[in-house]
């Protein structure tokens, strides 16, 4: 290997990675490897589903709110809120008009970033506000000094800068993507999903004929992803993303409609479906 | 009409299944794909390899870029360099995560717009970012070109490397991602070397270039390094709009403007 000093030039701030493609594997390989710290060890990450949760209304998001509320006292959340059907409106029109995925990633992030604002709304007398993704990048220990929790759009900002998906134009990285994502990024204790089912099943409880969809109660990510199970109740892309993260080993998937599942989730129990990554 | 029976077959699969089904998905690829500036092209001027490199490598890129805007709308993406790897090092020996280095990588590619910025003030060309892209085709329509740093928006919530913490999505992608997404006409690196090389020319004298390559090949041969960002192919594999793109030494007078022409004056890779 050529001695990095020697191509020094006024050119070049010295460093490890100094004149480096970054893209040679030996050489980008951290020649002592530090273990990456978590930013912030006790933060919890609950996503509320869109479709799942938030587009039922009244009756499903009130009881989780009141949950949510009493769970406040005892643990520091980041909440994250999905899309729903106005995303699916959203998405119909756009691809009508053959407009790209980078388009409906940020049409489809407005609605998350509504349901989000809702959500904060009910909570706001303990509190909790709604920030936006610089906010939640930059000021997130700030806030969650201020208060117990903070509300954020689910989805992550890539908006324009979406990837084009393997099949078809849906855009890849939404809101349980986003949670995931921000939560290995601060070293978050627990990365919990609130959905309408409890947790993944062979099939979609919602169409199977009764009793054809078993829960699967734990599975480790890359199987799940063997299985290519016709549908999953979280994106796709978590199970894959889950190989490489640093922290977020475990997530949950739990049934936001039962009353103290979320509490129970919290507290570590295994009330749903418990994806893991060796 | 087939093409309204797939509308509605993807509309009625859009409201009632979820996100993840397979069959919505695959519907949703019978969509139209829709250009939105098709005549727009973009150029990413490498920040190690050419902005590093101050007056000599920069004035003339920059006397090229102002010739060719008086044809070619230009979005001019800009790399971060030397800094960047600063940054990377040290913020990787602290423990930091993948996502903090993605924020404070992503200034430096916005300081290297922001220099390019001043040297094409005069030519009428801005610097936009973030919002600013709702402007585009205005600066596009107005002043002929547009500088943005490369590094896409992804922050904290950047995808996590398989090793170490070095954000695996950086200039290279978000410039692509930049042409995908607007449905550009072409996509051209501007970088210190004629090509894409069998290996880094600049440590290995046996180094062969490849002038042409489909992008199946090149994750095939799987080289030990690259003049672009590795994610970026796999990306490619999807592209709907941006499915060519060329690298071109930016050290050689002319090339940009002949490969804004449509010439091959560098390395092609092509999904086909």
């Amino acid at each position: 290997m050529t001695d990095p000093a020697a191509q020094f030039s006024s050119k070049d701030v010295p460093s490890a990675l100094m004149r480096q493609t970054l893209l040679d594997r030996e050489r980008v390989r951290p020649q002592t490897p530090q273990p990456v710290s978590r930013l912030l060890p006790w933060l919890n990450v609950v996503t509320i589903g869109g479709r799942s949760i938030m587009d039922r209304g009244r009756d499903a998001i009130l009881p989780l709110v009141d949950e949510l509320r009493d769970a406040l006292t005892t643990h520091r959340m980041l909440i994250a809120t999905g899309a729903g059907i106005r995303a699916r409106h959203v998405f119909g029109v756009a691809l009508d008009l053959g407009l790209p995925t980078g388009v409906l990633a940020s049409l489809a992030s407005v609605e998350a970033e509504q349901n989000g604002h809702m959500i904060a709304a009910l909570l706001a007398e303990q509190g909790v506000s709604y920030l936006a993704h610089t906010s939640v990048g930059h000021q997130l220990a700030g806030h969650l000094a201020a208060s117990p929790a903070a509300v954020s759009n689910g989805f992550p900002p890539y908006e324009l800068f979406e990837f084009p998906p393997a099949v078809g134009k849906i855009p890849p990285h939404r809101t349980d993507t986003g949670a995931f994502l921000i939560a290995d990024a601060y070293g978050a204790a627990r990365t919990i999903y609130v959905k309408d089912v409890d947790g993944i099943h062979t099939c979609d409880p919602a169409t199977a004929a009764q009793g054809d969809a078993e829960l699967i109660s734990r599975v480790e990510a890359r199987e799940l992803i063997a299985m290519n199970l016709p549908t999953l109740p979280i994106d796709r892309l978590v199970p894959e993303l889950m190989g490489n993260a640093k922290h977020v080993k475990e997530i949950q998937i739990v049934n936001g409609l039962v009353r103290g599942n979320i509490t129970k989730a919290l507290h570590g129990e295994h009330v749903g479906t418990i994806v893991y990554a060796e | 009409m087939a093409d309204q029976e797939d509308a509605g077959a993807l509309q009625s699969l859009l409201m009632s299944r979820s996100l993840t089904d397979l069959e919505l998905l695959e519907a949703s690829a019978t969509a139209p794909d829709y250009a939105i500036l098709p005549d727009a092209s973009v150029v990413k001027i490498g920040g190690q390899s050419l902005i590093d490199r101050g007056r000599a490598a920069v004035y003339p890129i920059v006397e090229q870029l102002v010739e060719a805007k008086r044809d070619h709308p230009l979005m001019i993406g800009t790399g971060a360099g030397t800094r960047a790897r600063h940054l990377y090092a040290l913020a990787a020996e602290l423990g930091l995560p993948t996502g903090v280095l993605t924020d404070i990588g992503s200034a430096v590619a916005g300081q290297n717009a922001a220099i390019l910025g001043h040297l094409m003030a005069r030519h009428g060309v801005p610097v936009v970012g973030g919002t600013g892209f709702a402007a585009i085709a205005l600066y596009l329509d107005q002043c002929g070109a547009a500088i943005f740093g490369g590094m896409p928006p992804y922050d904290m919530w950047q995808h996590l490397p398989t090793e170490g913490v070095i954000p695996p999505y950086r200039t290279d992608a978000g410039c692509w991602l930049v042409a995908e997404v607007y449905g550009c006409r072409s996509m051209i690196f501007v970088k210190d070397e004629d090509g894409l090389y069998t290996a880094n020319p600049k440590t290995d004298p046996d180094a062969k270039l490849i002038e042409s390559i489909t992008v199946d090949e090149l994750i095939a041969v799987d080289l030990p390094d690259l003049i672009i960002e590795r994610p970026l192919l796999e990306l490619m594999r999807h592209a709907r709009h941006a499915t060519t793109i060329q690298v071109v030494n930016g050290l050689k007078p002319g090339l940009l403007t002949r490969a804004l022409a449509g010439e091959h004056v560098g390395t092609i890779i092509s999904t086909a």
